[in-house]
């Protein structure tokens, strides 16, 4: 188990280390530290509206960053190591095909976890800053409903929760690239169920009540969505928290407990299709 | 002692897809490929060399039949801990250095620590890429500095059988008779060599045994100096006669009933003049 160990570590450092060298990655993380640090200049609104706004164009910008970094990882993965050929010289050696696959899956996490790391460094930044320059203009009577504002805890669940949501969406491209040779494919099919696990909740609503008034051809369909496709809307606490909802920390552990359990089925399914696979 | 492959009725057929049928790549091949010999699979493009090769290192499964790697069946850990393999083109991550490609190899194959490092260190001496050749990209390398990557990329682990695709494919006249020195010494050192070539002069340089493949059928296999030693002929290579002595020497031969089937001064081969008009440093 220690040799397998080392070798998905080969591969997910290999892995890590492509991603770094490449410079979408880097240019994409600019971009949203430009967003990040740019949020702080809207200064019309009132400073509950403020840190709202940032709040929200932070999480906006982490979620869409860390979305496309998983896409464009992804379909780095194993498809472009097809199309490379790089894969042969890979799996020609005492390598099992689900420590790949693994492997790979931990290199495009490590670089999702360096990514999001540091984001969320700088957004915990720009909301300190923030808190400084309001308290600064406010003056000391507000100051603690400013700093209330900027170090609510809660704004941690909610970027475990980006973070756990984020990992699912890599998940899922991992899997559809054992499948595909493309990786237009994977990054069009893991949008698609991006997508359609934000309507999950309703389908399965509809499953579990249409009862004999569907036909089986729906009901079939409705399940499939249901028992395949994860559940986005799990994720919409993170909304709430923005609202500056109340969010229970034992249901934000029950979304990430679902999203690891959700990418365990997704890892083993997936090493599983790679296994019969002919390269 | 078990071979160091064996193949019994290994047949593969890949799936079109779409129900446009099925396309047969290799059809009952039996091969046996003895321990320290360098053996040849020729056959022109299509013939099914690679399809092969993919199946004893595990890539591809058959269809039906059964190889095995030294006594284990291909493509287990314990077959491809037996095998190094060089692809035909330079298959590598080209964001990597030539350093850190053998190392990731290395740890690929379980390896790890100071004796990986060392091995690195050897393997960029023994394909001249040592020092700051060792330490560019991949992608600034020509093809035969990636070849030489690869193939120490392959030698990493101290493999008992090196696979070769199309190893001189596209490499330069000085590249190519490198990588053939390369599967001399490895011979000396024990190593099983197979590798795949349609350049048959030189598959004739290297090679001990060889299988001739086409349309995934096997059509003849040997030794090479039994497949290619006309019997019937004998030949003598001669130094320091004179015109008319040459002419004397054909009148003795037709009158003991001999016929001259070809005479005149041998001719050097192409790839050994050029060589030799190259400055001696460059020939290497």
């Amino acid at each position: 188990m220690r040799e397998a160990w080392r070798r998905i570590r080969a591969v997910a450092a290999n892995t890590f280390l492509e991603a770094v060298r490449q410079k979408v990655f880097a240019v994409l993380l600019v971009f949203a530290l430009v967003l990040l640090g740019g949020a702080n200049y809207f200064a019309e609104f009132s400073f509950q509206e403020q840190f709202k706004f940032l709040k929200d164009l932070g999480y906006a910008t982490i979620s869409l960053t860390g979305l496309l970094v998983g896409l464009l990882g992804a379909a780095q993965l194993i498809p472009a190591e097809i199309e490379r050929r790089t894969i042969l010289t890979a799996l020609c050696r005492p390598l099992r095909r689900w420590e790949f696959v693994v492997g790979k899956y931990l290199g495009l996490a490590s670089l999702l976890g360096v990514m999001l790391g540091i984001m969320g460094a700088v957004f915990w930044a720009v909301l300190r800053w923030k808190e400084a320059q309001l308290i600064g203009a406010e003056g000391q009577a507000v100051a603690q409903a400013i700093q209330a504002e900027a170090r609510d805890p809660r704004l941690w669940q909610a970027f475990w929760l980006i973070a756990a949501k984020l990992l699912v969406v890599c998940g899922i491209a991992v899997f559809f690239s054992t499948l595909a040779t493309s990786t237009t494919f994977v990054v069009a099919m893991t949008l698609m169920v991006y997508l359609i696990g934000h309507l999950q909740s309703v389908a399965r609503e509809q499953w579990l009540e249409s009862g004999e008034a569907a036909g089986w051809a729906l009901q079939a369909f409705l399940a499939a969505v249901a028992l395949l496709v994860p559940d986005f809307n799990l994720y919409g606490l993170i909304d709430e928290i923005v609202a500056g909802n109340a969010v229970d920390g034992r249901a934000t552990l029950q979304v990430i407990a679902y999203s690891l359990a959700y990418l365990g089925v997704l890892l083993a399914a997936s090493a599983w299709l790679f296994e019969g696979r002919d390269l | 002692m078990t071979p160091a492959v064996w193949t019994r009725s290994l047949r593969k057929e890949f799936k079109l897809g779409w129900g446009r049928g099925r396309v047969l790549a290799l059809e009952g091949l039996d091969l046996e490929v003895r321990r320290g010999e360098v053996f040849g699979l020729l056959g022109p493009n299509g013939s099914g060399k690679s399809t092969a090769m993919k199946m004893i290192l595990g890539l591809l499964r058959p269809t039906s039949g059964r190889a095995e790697v030294c006594g284990c069946r291909a493509g287990t850990l314990a077959a491809r801990r037996q095998i190094g393999f060089l692809p035909e083109n330079p298959y590598f991550p080209v964001f990597l250095t030539g350093a850190e490609l053998i190392r990731y190899y290395g740890k690929l194959s379980g390896m790890g620590g100071r004796g990986l490092e060392g091995r690195v260190q050897e393997l960029l001496s023994l394909v001249r890429l040592g020092g700051e050749a060792g330490r560019r990209p991949l992608r600034t390398y020509s093809k035969g500095m990636l070849q030489r990557a690869g193939l120490a990329g392959a030698l990493v682990s101290d493999p008992e059988i090196i696979m070769l695709d199309e190893p001189t494919a596209g490499v330069d006249p000085a590249g190519s008779r490198e990588i053939r020195d390369l599967i001399r010494e490895l011979k000396e050192r024990g190593k099983t060599v197979i590798f795949s070539s349609h350049l048959l002069e030189q598959v004739e340089d290297v090679a001990d045994r060889v299988i001739i493949l086409h349309r995934g059928e096997k059509l003849r296999e040997g030794r090479l100096d039994d497949l290619l030693t006309q019997t019937g002929e004998w030949q003598v290579r001669a130094k320091g006669l004179a015109e008319a002595q040459h002419r004397e020497l054909r009148a003795w031969l037709i009158q003991r009933g001999a016929e001259v089937v070809q005479e005149g001064a041998p001719r050097e081969r192409l790839e050994d003049y050029f060589l030799r008009s190259l400055p001696e440093k460059e020939r290497r």
